[in-house]
């Protein structure tokens, strides 16, 4: 009998497993994908410290190789079921059931599709990318960064909330991650192209994090990026394939035009797909932005409405690697209380 | 530019268009700057499609200009638009076409807020019971009379005799399209294609051989802005507005220009007129404007019909090289012709327009 | 009176504010903020503020009859408001309150009365050639005055039936067609709406010294054609 199945092989999932392990727990993870990692092997540097993602990945296959966890790849569940002894069943697509005693649901969240946003011209437009777009771009890079039109950019805008905050595309919520991101990626694109004009497109400059503040500092004073307090409207391609804004400067109440050479649409975080294919089957509830709803938001973030189902990471909302990490971690305490009370 | 984006989009914007017994809805702007195009329209629908559709002497403006206007009441404009579907219902029919963008707007808000607001659609009803004792069921299907020639767009394409294509060169014309707020914008889910990359003209231009220009001001508005034009003073707003298109269309040297609606093609067809006369500029290259079609224009010109039968000699900025650039025939000393062939006065020249 | 009370009585106005975000992307995107001192955003800000005093300086301003009606704004608020519907129910308020004729665009109300307004009930369009006289029209160019200088011809080339019974483009309205209309005007209000807007602009139209005869109507060609270009409220 397993103890814990842990779906999804991320940074949650497999903090929680490595935890769990050490805590003498028998833990399965399942995921996905062809590897372990999840969204950290498309990123390229991580906010505030710019340190390579691939730093962090690279700890947690070490982590994880020296544990032996037992990871099925290439697997994803099709449904969960409580049975009335408490053990869970779970179905997978690889015609494997598991029966585990606890589920820890580390499924995160997929990226907001901005083709969904049309007054963006995404997937129209060449030199119009996403932020995973762009860090992709600078993950492979080799030689001078160009937009995808083969231009050196002198000019680039940085829009936030794609997908976040926005009814009209289905997601009110806040993805509270862009922000931060799109600093960091300004601030990058300035390194790459000094005599560029950077400009971030906000709403509300949501910082809240250790370094997130000094970051934004630095990308003022040191790099100039510039801040320009609106929402995009629309864009257009010119004549030359550069692009035409319309934002309104809110602060000064004036609309404007912003031609810029390229475009990156900062995309906020949805629930995982995954993640809503089993929620049903095991009566699992979920919040009004969809994400897996936690018991209690102060005090019981890692459980669930079912008893014997947690949640680790990204598939309660929106998080960052370090309040991922430390989610997953008190995940792993969590179904120790709950192992031990079975017991 | 890439389609298969738009094609994506396009995919999930397609409306159900009614196939055929359709009540129309004339248009106050189409009728009085563009009659023959109404014509046309009716024209194509009975000659070439075989439809049936009802022109009723009955029927009245909806008012949306007046509503636009904030001089006639939203109950009011109600209250005519349910009249046109009571003389739709009485004359045995379910599906509306509708002439003008801003009247297939109203259409649509009215039948949107009905529904969210089902004692409101009671009280339309009893208020136009008691002004013409009239009762009236709502319609089945609403289409703009765009979306009717875009459904049959391939069906005229196999009738063409001409197509979008430059006779010299062999190219497909580039054809720079405007749509008309009130289409799609108020209702995405309403117009063909959506708001952003409306597929209505597209759609056409596309099956008749012609090339779509995008252009960065092509979603702005023609500048009418119904008082900022109806009110001699306020007119600065309306011209400025269309030069703000015009010079953003400009540097894609578009050969013509289509509009959905029939404000937004005279707009752009008189402001051209307007601003090479006070400031002495135009946007092609040589010195003679852009002509600008509403789509009924276009179809009929594919279809082979007499541009003086369509109305093109009524347009301020003149069509003839279009004409040639297509190789369409058509006899230059026809044009100020009336219907039984008596020669009309010529009209003036313009100062700086090129005729 | 309670402004705010008043506008939320208008399906419109309900329909129209939910709360907004201050994002700018209406702003952004309205021809009316491109041309004039205004901005759609701010009249939002304004309204949701609900006080009292701003609503109603608003209500008296040339800021509400900016707008061009496009609504523009619709298609992109990502909360689902629309300020051109909120411009509407403002427009409605200060027409009802009187204030309308204390702004310069305001005053305007009584031309589009007078000429849009007057020919749905007598011609049963909102436009017609005779509407659009061409020396109120130079915008309309000189094949405009051409057609209209040769108008029954020309209307006829075209298989229009101008001012003929029977159907067609253009035809003459049946009596008993303009008769509906008028009592549809009545039943719902139109009629004591465009009585209202030229009561009180004869009223304003005296304290300013201009006449508003049939013959000799000061105070229409005045709203019609007068522009300060002093836009700032």
């Amino acid at each position: 009998m397993i103890d814990v199945l842990i779906i999804g092989g991320g940074i949650a999932g497999l903090e929680t497993a490595c935890s769990l392990q050490d805590l003498g727990y028998e833990t399965v993870i399942v995921e996905k994908e062809k590897t372990i990692g999840g969204h950290l092997n498309d990123w390229d540097t991580l906010f505030p410290t710019h340190r390579s993602a691939a730093e962090v990945l690279e700890h947690y296959t070490e982590e994880t190789r020296k544990r032996a966890l037992t990871i099925y790849l290439n697997t994803y569940v099709i449904s969960i079921k409580k049975q009335n002894d408490g053990i869970f069943e779970v179905q997978t697509s690889r015609d494997v059931v598991f029966h585990c005693k606890s589920v820890v649901l580390a499924s995160g969240y997929q990226l907001f599709n901005a083709e969904r946003k049309e007054e963006y011209g995404y997937k129209i437009y060449d030199n119009v990318l996403t932020s995973a777009d762009l860090e992709k771009r600078l993950k492979n890079l080799q030689g001078e960064f160009t937009t995808p039109t083969g231009v050196t950019p002198k000019r680039i805008a940085f829009i936030h909330c794609v997908g976040s905050r926005d009814e009209k595309s289905g997601n009110h919520y806040c993805s509270k991650l862009c922000c931060v991101t799109a600093v960091k990626q300004a601030i990058h694109m300035k390194q790459l192209c000094p005599q560029a004009d950077v400009f971030c497109c906000y709403m509300d400059l949501r910082m809240y994090g250790p370094g997130f503040e000094e970051m934004y500092r630095e990308a003022q004073e040191k790099y100039h990026v510039q801040f320009i307090r609106g929402r995009l409207s629309e864009v257009a391609e010119n004549a030359n394939g550069s692009l035409q804004l319309k934002v309104e400067d809110t602060l000064a109440a004036r609309p404007s035009r912003l031609q810029v050479d390229m475009l990156v649409l900062m995309v906020g975080m949805e629930t995982a797909k995954s993640t809503e294919l089993f929620a049903q089957s095991c009566g699992l509830e979920c919040a009004s932005n969809r994400f897996v709803k936690t018991k209690d938001h102060h005090i019981g973030s890692n459980q669930t409405n079912v008893d014997g189902i947690f949640t680790a990471g990204a598939s309660i909302g929106p998080l960052s690697v370090f309040d991922t990490v430390n989610h997953a971690k008190s995940a792993a305490f969590a179904v120790n209380d709950y192992l031990k009370a079975m017991k | 530019m890439n389609l298969e984006g738009k094609k994506q989009i396009w995919s999930s914007y397609q409306k159900d268009i009614a196939e055929d017994n359709y009540y129309y809805a004339r248009s106050c702007i189409r009728q009085n700057f563009y009659p023959a195009s109404e014509v046309t329209f009716l024209r194509i629908l009975r000659e070439e499609l075989g439809k049936n559709i009802f022109d009723d002497p009955n029927h009245t403006t909806c008012t949306g200009i007046g509503y636009h206007s904030d001089i006639v009441p939203f109950d009011t404009i109600q209250t005519v638009i349910a009249r046109h579907f009571a003389l739709m219902t009485e004359a045995g029919l379910e599906n509306i076409a509708i002439s003008c963008v801003t009247s297939f707007g109203m259409y649509t808000e009215i039948l949107d807020l009905w529904e969210h607001f089902p004692e409101q659609l009671e009280k339309i009803r009893e208020y136009l019971y008691k002004a013409t004792k009239r009762e009236f069921n709502v319609p089945k299907n609403i289409a703009h009379t765009s979306d009717i020639i875009y459904k049959f767009r391939e069906e005229i394409a196999q009738k063409a005799k001409y197509k979008l294509i430059n006779k010299e060169t062999g190219e497909p014309l580039r054809v720079v399209e405007h749509i008309g707020c009130h289409y799609a914008k108020m209702f995405p889910t309403k117009g063909v294609g959506g708001a952003e990359f409306p597929q209505v003209l597209s759609g056409m231009i596309e099956s008749w051989g012609g090339n779509v220009v995008d252009y960065p001001e092509r979603r702005h508005c023609c500048g009418f802005g119904f008082r900022n034009y109806l009110i001699q003073a306020n007119r600065g707003y309306s011209v400025s507005n269309t030069k703000k298109k015009l010079e953003s269309m400009k540097p894609f040297k578009p050969d013509f220009i289509v509009a959905n609606c029939p404000g937004c093609a005279m707009f752009m067809d008189k402001w051209q007129y307007t601003l090479a006369e006070m400031e002495g500029v135009t946007y092609d290259e040589n010195g003679y404007g852009i002509p600008v079609l509403t789509y009924e224009e276009m179809a009929g010109l594919v279809l082979g019909y007499n541009p003086w039968d369509l109305g093109l000699q009524t347009h301020q900025v003149q069509c003839e090289s279009l004409l040639d650039k297509i190789g369409i025939e058509y006899d230059p000393k026809a044009k100020y012709l009336d219907k039984n062939g008596n020669q009309l006065p010529i009209p003036e020249s313009p100062m700086n327009l090129k005729v | 009176m309670d402004y705010v009370a008043e506008l939320e009585k208008d399906i419109r106005f309900q329909e129209a504010l939910h709360s907004c975000l201050n994002c700018g992307v209406c702003s952004a995107i309205c021809p009316a903020a491109e041309f004039y001192n205004y901005d759609p955003r701010m009249i939002v800000t304004t309204v949701q503020r609900r006080n009292n005093d701003e609503i109603e300086r608003l209500l008296k301003s040339n800021t509400i009859w900016y707008c061009g009606q496009c609504m523009s704004c619709k298609t992109r608020c990502p909360r689902g408001n629309t300020a051109g519907m909120i411009i509407q129910a403002l427009r409605l308020l200060s027409q009802k309150c009187g204030f309308f004729t204390e702004s310069e665009k305001g005053r305007q109300q009584y031309g589009l009365k007078k000429t849009i307004g007057e020919s749905i009930l007598k011609y049963g369009y909102c436009v017609h050639p005779i509407l659009v006289k061409p020396e109120l029209h130079p915008e309309q160019g000189v094949i405009w005055e051409w057609v209209v200088q040769n108008q029954d011809a020309v209307f006829d080339r075209l298989g229009a039936n101008l001012y003929k019974d029977g159907a067609g483009a253009m035809r003459k309205i049946h009596q008993k067609n303009l008769d509906e209309l008028a009592e549809i005007f009545k039943v719902t209000g139109g009629d004591d709406f465009y009585n209202l807007i030229e009561e009180d602009s004869k009223k304003k139209a005296k304290e300013m010294n201009m006449s508003t005869d049939e013959n000799n109507n000061e105070y229409l060609m005045h709203v019609l054609t007068y522009n300060s270009n002093e836009h700032q409220d």
